[in-house]
């Protein structure tokens, strides 16, 4: 079963603190995002091994881009 | 002016006015804002 | 030959012999913000001229806030003739967006609600004993908003515009501090859960961004016109930013200008407390009542958003209504790391700033709508 971790607001992404393979548990940090010049933890929403990072730091995301999957 | 007749004149007054006030400008704002939509690909967002 | 030597000598000792109790006290207070402002980062901007300014009104026989003084001349230049406050709205109006606040106007009601506390703490500073306008300049310390609570208490309540701004400028650092445990206190564990999302939040427009000063300065003016000095200059700051015409005035505006400024009148506004007329009981009692004022904004903000949340059918987190106050965006920040604490999954900083930025419009309609009402019964 596939998650999507999605950007929950507009910003530039600072950090990616996973890579592909790792296992994460839920409320996991998973990345940092710079929204309205605050930094802001992304936590994963369930538990599993992240599958693929879609996006690197320093990068502009929208809300609901998908930022990384976990499966 | 007595106080208490001062201060429950500002206080509702006051208080109901800025409410009212700012009432007043969200709908004339959510009006605006939908006369003028957000056109995609327009600057300076 | 000798008596001018004595004299000589009693010209550098008059300074010390003319030392009253009140001076090492206030120097020590001035001391006090200093270290505030430098080893704590409590609003440093505001706090460290402040402190200065004080030590140095406090030194006798310098007679710096005297006639001719350069304190009392940069004082008249800017703090009597409301200069200084005005200008430094601009400078706000210039770095505040507003965006998040036009994206969902409900926030606008979050941002009056957060001002509540101005008018319930003038309330209870008359029944505290202080007379109409001094309660005035007391109340306004809830608007969490230095140039505001400046410019009405060195209109109205002169004599109380040194405690009115230290309490302003402190308490407004004190934010992260005592907004957590009210917000914890007046929600239900169901209700700090609540998610709110930010899909379906469209950008604005340009020209609804451009429209709104406009609109704020015209409808705003007409409703309380006393105020349109403070709408006006937080709005053609606004104005500036959003029409992308005049960066260098909007650069000025945030910079040079916003930094000479404030140096002034933190300087200024340390100059007015001078021993003694800062050393009395009420300027605790100010101090106190000031505390009070912003916890009962944030009461009410949370209150009001309880409101929401029920009249939304549960779609409105409450916490944000703690953002409706002015501290911008520190307010808005305790709101998103509050929410998150609560629920990792929870991001509420967007809803937040708007809240925020409502809370930044709420003080100055509220100040404005004060004055006019105060102006319209004649007391002013």
């Amino acid at each position: 079963m596939s998650v999507t971790v999605e950007a929950p607001m507009p910003g530039k992404i600072l950090e990616i603190k996973v890579k592909a393979g790792d296992t994460v548990k839920e409320d996991d940090e998973l990345a940092v995002l710079e929204a309205m010049k605050m930094e802001n933890l992304i936590y994963a929403p369930a538990g599993g091994t992240v599958k693929e990072i879609k996006v690197e730091a320093g990068q502009n995301v929208v809300t609901g881009q998908v930022l990384l999957t976990i499966e | 002016m007595d106080n208490l007749t001062f201060g429950i004149t500002v206080l509702v007054v006051g208080m109901g006015g800025t409410i009212i006030t700012l009432w007043v400008m969200s709908l004339i704002m959510r009006l605006l804002t939908r006369i003028f939509p957000h056109k995609e690909g327009e600057d300076g967002n | 030959m000798v008596d001018a030597i004595v004299n000589g000598l009693s010209g550098l000792a008059a300074g010390s012999l003319h030392l009253h109790w009140t001076n090492p006290v206030m120097i020590a207070i001035g001391c006090g913000l200093l270290y505030l402002g430098i080893k704590k980062g409590f609003e440093p901007l505001l706090l460290v001229p402040i402190g200065f300014g004080c030590i140095l009104v406090n030194i006798p026989l310098a007679d710096v806030m005297g006639e001719g003084g350069f304190l009392r001349t940069i004082y008249d230049a800017g703090v009597i003739t409301e200069l200084f406050p005005l200008l430094i709205f601009i400078g706000i109006g210039a770095m505040t967006d507003f965006s998040p606040l036009l994206q969902n106007p409900a926030t606008f009601l979050l941002g009056a609600a957060g001002q509540f506390g101005i008018f319930l703490t003038l309330g209870l500073a008359l029944l505290l004993g202080f007379s109409q306008l001094d309660a005035v300049a007391v109340g306004i310390i809830g608007a969490c908003d230095g140039p505001t609570a400046i410019y009405v208490s060195s209109q109205y309540a002169p004599h109380l515009l040194g405690a009115v701004s230290v309490a302003a400028y402190s308490y407004m650092s004190l934010v992260p501090v005592f907004q957590p445990p009210i917000m914890k206190f007046l929600t239900t564990q169901k209700e700090k859960n609540i998610i709110m999302t930010n899909k379906g939040i469209k950008p604005v427009s340009k020209t609804a961004r451009i429209l709104f000063p406009l609109v704020m300065t015209i409808c705003g003016g007409l409703i309380a016109p006393m105020g349109l000095p403070l709408i006006g200059t937080i709005m053609l700051g606004n104005l500036m930013r959003e029409s992308g015409v005049v960066s260098r005035l909007t650069k000025a505006s945030e910079n040079e200008i916003a930094n000479v400024v404030t140096l002034f009148l933190g300087l200024s506004v340390g100059a007015t407390m001078a021993g003694d007329a800062f050393l009395n009981p009420k300027t605790l009692l100010i101090l106190a009542l000031g505390f009070v004022a912003i916890c009962l904004d944030t009461v009410c903000g949370v209150l009001f958003g309880k409101l929401m949340c029920l009249l939304s059918g549960g779609k409105v987190n409450p916490l944000i209504g703690a953002a409706g106050i002015s501290a911008f965006p520190m307010a808005a920040r305790v709101v998103q790391r509050e929410g998150q604490k609560y629920n990792k999954k929870n991001y509420l900083l967007m809803h937040a700033m708007g809240a925020n930025a409502g809370g930044q419009i709420g003080s100055v309609m509220a100040a404005a709508v004060m004055l006019s009402v105060l102006k319209g019964m004649g007391i002013i």
